[in-house]
């Protein structure tokens, strides 16, 4: 391992794990600031998963380890996603290899560990929750693959490292293939992370919730699993979105030293979009993901045709 | 006003005659005379006049009138369970206030395939007060709400009584903080009936100004939380900050944001100076050109918009039946406001606005609170030209044993009644905006979806408190 790949997996890791909160405090606080509050600071996360974690979890009556085992695996899940996305092209290869179809595996994973655990708990917003989470997933995932299929095809593998290679340098201005499946791409982005118009993280509102809602009993350290893993997802969908479909340099020192600012702008336009934009109609949400389904599939057609 | 007594059924011939003459259901109760319990139906006309039934308990069941009018659903059901009064054909008498009772007493019963029930409440995850709402679904498809309120009866029509009349205006108008001046303005205006005092030019501006001032910061409160219901934070924190702007308005004129302490019974002990009338101006003036700036903002967004119509939706026929008031009622199509027969308060020539679109859904009763709050503004730029003084209500006539004072509160049509005993309070009821109103809200919500019922619920922004009094 070179010193290069050493440092590149060294930042992937400790930034998965350690920054990924930092990513939603920072929107948090973004979103804050342009809604006219003072907000809590970017570090509020990092507060919430001290808080969390010194409590003990609370077993529901009558579950099992289904309910019990659920936090973990959608933590462990979501670990596995953090080794599997490279955040630069020199990274080494942590284990889990660097497939962008097991990605969408792993997230389809966590997706089903919570919804099986909603099940186990029968609460009715648990359940509920679930059965729109899970409704949504068919759509939010086939915008996944299909986005991430038509950057696979412009980088002519689906290794991710080789992928953000791929598509490193000017590739973004002259392939339009690739424009349309960052359309695409930023809707799975707001999907995957909760956010408006398909989720509002901010609610209390149970009877509205979607990603919230199966997650409702969990309490203390299983919250802590839970909300560290919603971070871990954030991360993972947005060094994917600044490597891949954003403009990003070749040279894997200059893509590592631009990926915060990249990082940053990612964050702050999901704090705009969420201040400026109303929920969904929930129905309308699927129809929404949908057309981001169908532009990546046209990105796929428009590469198919330019290289015919 | 004229009082019947009638037997048992010729008082229910009496309400159906009445019905059929274009007179409309305002309000029951039940109270407790020497020679038994008594119910007491008060019927208003579309020209202010009042009429009260009453009927004797013979010996504890009197017949029903909800097969008459429906709107007398829930006063039924509370003169029941407060007083034991039984209603001979109103089938099943659910119980209202009386919560230990078996689930099946108070929840419909919903039969099929995939049906189940979600139970919301009666302790929330946000600020909200206590209220428990069952709802019927099949996926997320609302088949049926029930609500159940009066988590928190406090018995204040109870603990009014026995007080002198000013004393029990305390206590009457602590039934609710966002409604007090409506609240507080139809108790000493049933109070001055029964007292036979007629209010001065100068007592009914003072208390129009309140009214109206009420009006404004709870006219910006619903807009917010509307945006609040679709999660748009800009416009929630928009409009709650024009609210704040308008209770601290309250708060430099009267010394109390929600106007506590502003109304009295027979005069008024307002007093406003020039300075603070000027700053009041000024006040508002920012708040209307505000208000309508941040109201093209939610126009032109087009995520927001896109959730308001069809959803939600109460019809004029059925807000008439269901005795729906205020906003809600005329957002349907049923053109009615109080203000335009309140011969006690400074609304001259007031014209109820009309909206083009009058479909009863979320959009409707959005726009027609943003089409009444200019018109709201406007009398108080009339009333406010000059300093307000205390002033002293004038006898006009002899006194009442009942006396009637109603309301256009922010919420609809808010009535009190009040029965004297000697110089004290015998029996006093409010009925306000909120109560009439409940009943339409588990109405509209059924054939929608469940995720779109806090938007639902709060196109109608009814108070708990002015419930549970």
């Amino acid at each position: 391992m070179t010193s290069q790949s050493a440092s590149v997996a060294v930042t992937q890791i400790a930034g998965g794990l350690a920054l990924s909160p930092l990513l939603i405090g920072v929107t948090q606080q973004a979103k804050a600031r342009l809604q006219g509050r003072r907000g809590a600071g970017p570090l509020q996360p990092y507060r919430e998963l001290r808080r969390l974690w010194g409590k003990s979890g609370v077993d529901v009556e009558g579950t099992t380890f289904v309910y019990r085992l659920a936090p973990v695996i959608v933590a462990a899940a979501m670990g596995a996603a953090i080794l599997l996305v490279p955040i630069a092209t020199g990274a080494p290869r942590l284990g889990v290899g660097q497939d962008a179809l097991v990605l969408a595996g792993l997230l389809a994973l966590s997706r089903l560990a919570v919804c099986i655990a909603a099940w186990d708990t029968s609460n009715g917003f648990a359940l509920q929750g679930a059965s729109r989470d899970l409704t949504l997933s068919v759509f939010v995932e086939a915008a996944l693959v299909l986005s991430l299929a038509v950057a696979a095809l412009v980088a002519g593998t689906t290794d991710l490292s080789g992928v953000i290679a791929g598509t490193a340098g000017g590739h973004l201005w002259t392939t339009p293939a690739l424009a349309l499946g960052g359309v695409a791409f930023a809707l799975v982005i707001v999907a995957e992370t909760g956010r408006q118009p398909v989720d509002n993280p901010d609610t209390h509102l149970e009877l509205t919730m979607i990603y919230e809602g199966p997650v409702l009993e969990y309490a203390g350290r299983d919250q802590a699993y839970l909300q560290w893993a919603l971070a871990a997802r954030h991360w993972v969908v947005l060094v994917l979105a600044a490597q891949v479909f954003l403009p990003h340099p070749v040279g894997t020192w200059w893509q590592l030293a631009l990926l915060p600012v990249s990082l940053g702008l990612l964050c702050i336009a999901l704090a705009v979009t969420e201040t400026v934009l109303a929920k969904m109609r929930i129905l309308l949400v699927p129809r929404l993901i949908g057309v981001g389904a169908a532009v990546a599939l046209l990105g796929i057609v428009t590469w198919l045709v330019e290289t015919a | 006003m004229n009082t019947h007594h009638g037997s048992g059924s010729a008082y229910g011939e009496g309400i159906a005659a009445a019905l059929a003459d274009g007179w409309r259901f305002a309000s029951l109760h039940a109270t407790t005379k020497d020679e038994g319990r008594m119910v007491r139906t008060l019927l208003s006309s579309k020209d202010g006049d009042l009429r009260i039934e009453s009927v004797t308990a013979a010996p504890d069941s009197v017949p029903t009138i909800v097969d008459l009018c429906p709107a007398a659903g829930w006063d039924e059901r509370e003169a029941h369970d407060l007083y034991g009064v039984g209603f001979d054909g109103h089938e099943p008498l659910r119980p209202l206030i009386d919560h230990d009772v078996a689930l099946e007493q108070f929840a419909t019963p919903v039969q099929g395939h995939d049906a189940y029930q979600v139970a919301v409440g009666p302790i929330h995850a946000g600020v909200i007060e206590s209220g428990h709402f069952r709802f019927h679904v099949v996926g997320d498809l609302i088949l049926h709400v029930d609500a159940r309120l009066f988590y928190k009866h406090r018995g204040l029509e109870r603990a009014a009584e026995g007080l002198a009349l000013n004393d029990a205006l305390g206590v009457v108008a602590r039934s609710c903080s966002g409604c007090w001046a409506s609240n507080a303005v139809a108790y000493a205006h049933a109070c001055e009936g029964v007292l036979g005092l007629a209010a001065p030019p100068e007592l009914a501006r003072s208390r129009t100004i309140l009214l109206e001032l009420e009006r404004v910061w709870n006219t910006l409160n619903d807009i917010s939380a509307i945006c609040a219901g679709v999660g748009l934070a800009a416009g929630t924190s928009r409009f709650a900050a024009l609210v704040d702007d308008a209770r601290r308005l309250n708060q430099r004129l009267t010394g109390h944001r929600f106007l506590f302490g502003s109304v009295a019974v027979g005069g008024s002990t307002l007093d406003v100076d020039a300075s603070a009338i000027s700053d009041a101006r000024e006040t508002l003036a920012r708040i209307r050109s505000e208000s309508s700036r941040a109201w093209k903002a939610l126009l032109f967004n087009g995520s927001f918009i896109d959730r308001m119509p069809d959803i939600g939706i109460v019809d004029a026929a059925t807000a008439s039946t269901l005795g729906t008031v205020g906003t809600a009622a005329r957002a349907a199509g049923v053109v009615e406001d109080l203000r335009t027969t309140s011969p006690r308060l400074a609304y001259d020539d007031f014209e109820v606005a009309v909206l083009r679109r009058q479909t009863g859904d979320v959009q409707a009763r959005l726009e027609q609170r943003a089409l009444e709050l200019l018109p709201c503004l406007d009398i108080l730029d009339r009333l406010l030209d000059g300093p307000v003084r205390p002033v002293a209500s004038v006898r006009a006539e002899e006194g009442a044993s009942i006396g009637v004072g109603r309301v256009e509160s922010p919420r609809g049509a808010t009535t009190c009644i009040v029965e004297r005993d000697g110089d004290r309070v015998g029996r006093v009821r409010l009925r306000t905006g909120s109560y009439a109103n409940w009943p339409a809200v588990a109405h509209a919500a059924a054939g929608n979806l469940l995720p779109d019922f806090p938007l639902i619920n709060k196109s109608f922004e009814l108070c708990y408190a002015c419930v549970d009094r």
